[in-house]
């Protein structure tokens, strides 16, 4: 029978050998951070050595000739987000309202269910969703109403111009909204719940109404947490792919119009990348790939700091 | 004058209500939307077929045996090879390193790479896997969708194994075990559920995911298990078919839609069960 | 006795016979740091083997932290360090080259509150023990069954050993956790206020075993009940602020201490 100090010596190797393997594996995520970053870039060096900076700054996409400018798909990116977030967030942070202020505790449950299981729908199947019932709805009902009602007023009615196409920018956009409505939402609950009740309580001792606590007091307190979540939900809405490449019709082309199809960084690569043929082709693709990478690993780092700030403010 | 005030501010508070009630009905209104499509598309489309019949040729009959295998296989080992790493890092993050300075970087860094676009996990493994070894797999498939489980399970494995309370640690140290030991037996036995959990998460998520295959695995028409060739899958397959001009393609592509969307609806609830029986013991 | 001692807690042991007396553990100069806190300074008390040694003081004087010190719990934290001397058979045990998981298989450790693992009646005893030594069935089982015995346990669970750990009473999870200990056959046990978590029978029923398994094990215990410290223990410390102030004989401590601070926080004067 080994003595006690045998056995546990024998087990110190094991030990040690598992902490570093942890320790490794957890190190390893910060490798794969950097060996993407270092794959996109050196994908892109043959683009960005060939066209330089004026790749930020052309609208010429053609595969023949071998001239590539990320103009389109840059700008379709952007502006499909804004959209999404122009509507999701107001939608998103009303909902959170309703959940924390004025729903009955048996309504809550489902509701947030509800909204966990939007969130958990893949993007493929709002792209197909999106291209079979939404556009179609879309193009016969709503765009047409859009384009009679702008096409008087000056400097709207090139903004909603154009045949009613059905798929589109704006369609892209609002399909955005729908998939990050459900993000802003859940982090908006979960921020306003942090509100103490006192603080919640002695507004409403002074009288104030439901509305007004939640201006005053709800919304201040829990800014930046708010900030931080609608963060989270731009960095979905940029790198989203398949909902948008469904319905947002591929034209590299920046229109005034939202109703115009145009393109963004990602459904211009998932639309391209295999049939590209030719090194600067290819490395154009990848070219997109980092200027949306850095993009969002811009957006993404802002709103992780700013959640870290009410986490820690939580904390202390 | 204070009557007056006082009835605007009223009138204020049920507006803001009301549209908090109509924003509510908007918002969710989609998922009915959304899934009335769904079912009735696809439904129609179901039928055993679906289940033991490959991807037609336009015009044809067929069902998509294929890339549901592809599907399975894939998922099944980006599961396999993402999932110990990210125990292995979660842990780390949870008990040796739980004070460590690099373990607020690492979390910082993991949570990035959580909400990343999935298309530049596809690109990143199309220049690591693809363009190296000269063609499409459901290796490097399966490769990408790893890279996105990851993350997952090291954030549900750290969360899990702090909610382990410290008194049980020290208890077991007090006893005179290894770390190691503590840990296995002790921490992981406490964590288990809802380690299960953070797994079953990271399946749904990658279920359907499409834009980190379309250049990895690329697409299959045959049958194919092959982890040297490019191999279909449910998404990829979705994506041709919807996108094709064929009537019934296209009806194939709902019934697809239709089957992931189950499958991950499946998920979430599984694994929002095992949390509420972890909560009750 | 000293007539401002009136209110002091009844003693009922004599005072203890200093012959044969054998000092199994040895604090010399110990000092505590909490990050840059000084929390224990410069303590010096001996240990004797076989004894009920007791650590009283007001609430932060620093009582649990020196019984931390004793099995090195403290080292699964950061930012904690101590100076001095703590010698165990002649060992030093705060020697950085000191085996830790040997160190604390022979000085157990229960804590306030008790902390069965998730895991069977049967498997909380056993999972020490299997550490250990390679052991069958039948001797695991004997040994399982010696332990519950010990702490007093054996015959409220013997017919359901499978149960989880977590479904006994509070008393009845201290007992275990004590059974737990008493299993992988320490030679100390530290006792951190055992029965504060717990209702008044209860820990009758754990000052009972703290008398009988005084027969085997040196046991200290840090305790904010002075009425307990002086019914099991032989030997009392009193602490105050970080300092031992006095270390005698319980008897002595509670009928006649030396310093006037030990006095009044035995006649409650505060604390």
């Amino acid at each position: 029978m080994p003595s006690r100090a045998q056995v546990l010596m024998r087990m110190r190797f094991a030990d040690k050998a598992f902490q570093h393997l942890t320790h490794a594996t957890a190190l390893g995520v910060l490798l794969l951070l950097g060996c993407i970053i270092f794959s996109l870039i050196i994908g892109s060096l043959p683009a960005l050595r060939a066209f330089g900076f004026d790749f930020l700054l052309t609208q010429k996409w053609n595969p023949v000739t071998e001239q590539f400018g990320a103009l389109a798909p840059i700008y379709g990116t952007i502006v499909t987000s804004v959209i999404a977030m122009a509507i999701a967030v107001p939608i998103g942070l009303l909902v959170a309202m309703f959940l924390t202020e004025l729903c009955p505790m048996w309504l809550r449950r489902p509701i947030s269910i509800a909204v966990e299981l939007l969130a958990g729908i893949p993007s493929i199947i709002y792209g197909i969703w999106g291209l079979f019932v939404f556009a179609p709805f879309l193009q016969v009902h709503v765009q047409p109403r859009l384009i009679e009602a702008f096409g008087e007023v000056p400097l709207l009615s090139s903004l909603f111009a154009g045949p009613p196409y059905g798929i589109g920018t704006l369609t892209a956009g609002l399909i955005l909204a729908i998939m990050v409505l459900p993000f802003i939402t859940s982090i908006s609950r979960d921020v306003f719940e942090t509100v103490p009740a006192v603080l919640k309580e002695s507004a409403y001792g002074l009288g104030c109404t439901t509305w007004e606590v939640f201006r005053n007091v709800v919304l201040p307190y829990t800014r930046v947490g708010v900030i931080g979540g609608v963060m989270l939900g731009l960095g979905r809405a940029l790198g989203e792919t398949m909902a948008v490449t469904f319905v947002i019709g591929n034209a590299h082309k920046v229109a005034p119009s939202i109703l115009a199809p145009g393109t963004t960084i990602s459904a211009t690569i998932a639309n391209e990348f295999t049939e590209a043929v030719g090194d600067i082709y290819t490395s154009s693709l990848i070219a997109l790939g980092l200027i949306l990478f850095a993009i969002t690993l811009v957006v993404l780092a802002l709103a992780r700091y700013m959640l870290l700030r009410v986490e820690r403010r939580l904390g202390a | 004058m204070r009557a007056k005030l006082y009835a605007r501010r009223r009138r204020r508070n049920a507006v803001a209500m009301s549209l908090s009630l109509v924003a509510t009905a908007i918002g969710l209104g989609w998922l009915v939307l959304i899934l009335g499509a769904l079912l009735w598309q696809g439904l129609s489309g179901v039928s055993l077929k679906v289940f033991t019949e490959m991807t037609p040729p336009p015009g044809s009959d067929g069902g998509l045996l294929n890339p549901i295998v592809g599907s399975l296989i894939m998922t099944g080992l980006a599961v396999l090879i993402g999932t110990p790493v990210g125990i292995l890092a979660g842990t780390y993050m949870a008990e040796y390193g739980r004070y460590a300075r690099t373990t607020s970087v690492v979390r910082f860094i993991n949570d990035i790479l959580l909400s990343a676009p999935s298309i530049i996990v596809g690109l990143f493994i199309y220049e690591i896997a693809v363009a190296t070894m000269g063609h499409f797999s459901a290796l490097a498939g399966a490769l990408a969708l790893a890279v996105i489980v990851v993350p997952v399970v090291i954030r549900t494995t750290e969360d899990m194994l702090l909610l382990v309370p410290n008194a049980l640690r020290e208890a077991a140290a007090a006893l005179g075990m290894p770390r190691a030991y503590i840990i296995r037996h002790v921490a992981y036995r406490a964590a288990k559920a809802g380690i299960v959990t953070g797994v079953l998460l990271a399946i749904a998520r990658i279920s359907g995911e499409t834009a980190p295959l379309l250049f990895t695995a690329l697409n299959n028409q045959f049958w194919s298990t092959n982890l040297n060739a490019p191999m279909a899958s449910l998404p990829a397959v979705i994506f041709q078919f919807a996108l094709s001009p064929y009537a019934d393609w296209q009806k194939l592509a709902w019934t697809g839609a239709l089957i992931i969307t189950l499958a991950v609806l499946t998920l979430s609830i599984l694994a929002r069960a095992l949390t509420a029986t972890r909560r009750q013991s | 006795m000293n007539v401002a001692m009136v209110n002091a807690p009844q003693v009922d042991r004599a005072a203890t016979d200093k012959a044969g007396l054998r000092e199994r553990i040895s604090i010399r100069k110990l000092d505590f740091y909490y990050g840059e806190g000084h929390a224990l300074k410069a303590i010096s008390l001996p240990l004797y083997d076989r004894k009920v040694t007791a650590f009283i003081g007001p609430s932060g004087c620093g009582k649990s932290t020196l019984l931390r010190v004793l099995n090195r719990m403290y080292d699964l934290y950061p930012n904690q360090r101590a100076e001095g001397e703590v010698l165990f058979d002649g060992a030093n045990v705060l020697a950085p080259k000191q085996d830790l998981n040997l160190l604390r298989s022979r000085i157990g450790m229960v804590f306030q509150k008790p902390t069965p693992f998730p895991m069977t009646i049967y498997d909380n005893i056993a999972f020490g023990i299997r550490l250990y030594e390679r052991l069958s069935k039948s001797d695991v089982d004997g040994r399982v069954e010696e332990s519950l015995k010990r702490a007093g346990l054996w015959n409220e669970v013997k017919d359901k050993l499978q149960a989880n750990g977590l479904s006994l009473s509070g008393g009845q999870q201290q007992r275990l956790c004590i059974a737990r200990t008493v299993a992988v056959r320490p030679e100390v046990i530290l006792l951190d206020e055992p029965c504060s978590a717990l209702d008044p029978i209860s820990t009758a029923k754990i000052e009972e075993l703290i008398e009988e398994l005084k027969a085997d094990y040196t046991i200290v215990i840090v305790t904010h009940n002075m009425q307990q410290a002086a019914r099991v223990s032989e030997f009392t410390a009193f602490m105050y602020l970080g300092e031992l102030i006095e270390f005698g004989d319980t008897q002595k401590i509670f009928t006649s201490p030396n310093d006037s601070r030990t006095q009044d926080y035995i006649t409650g004067r505060f604390g």
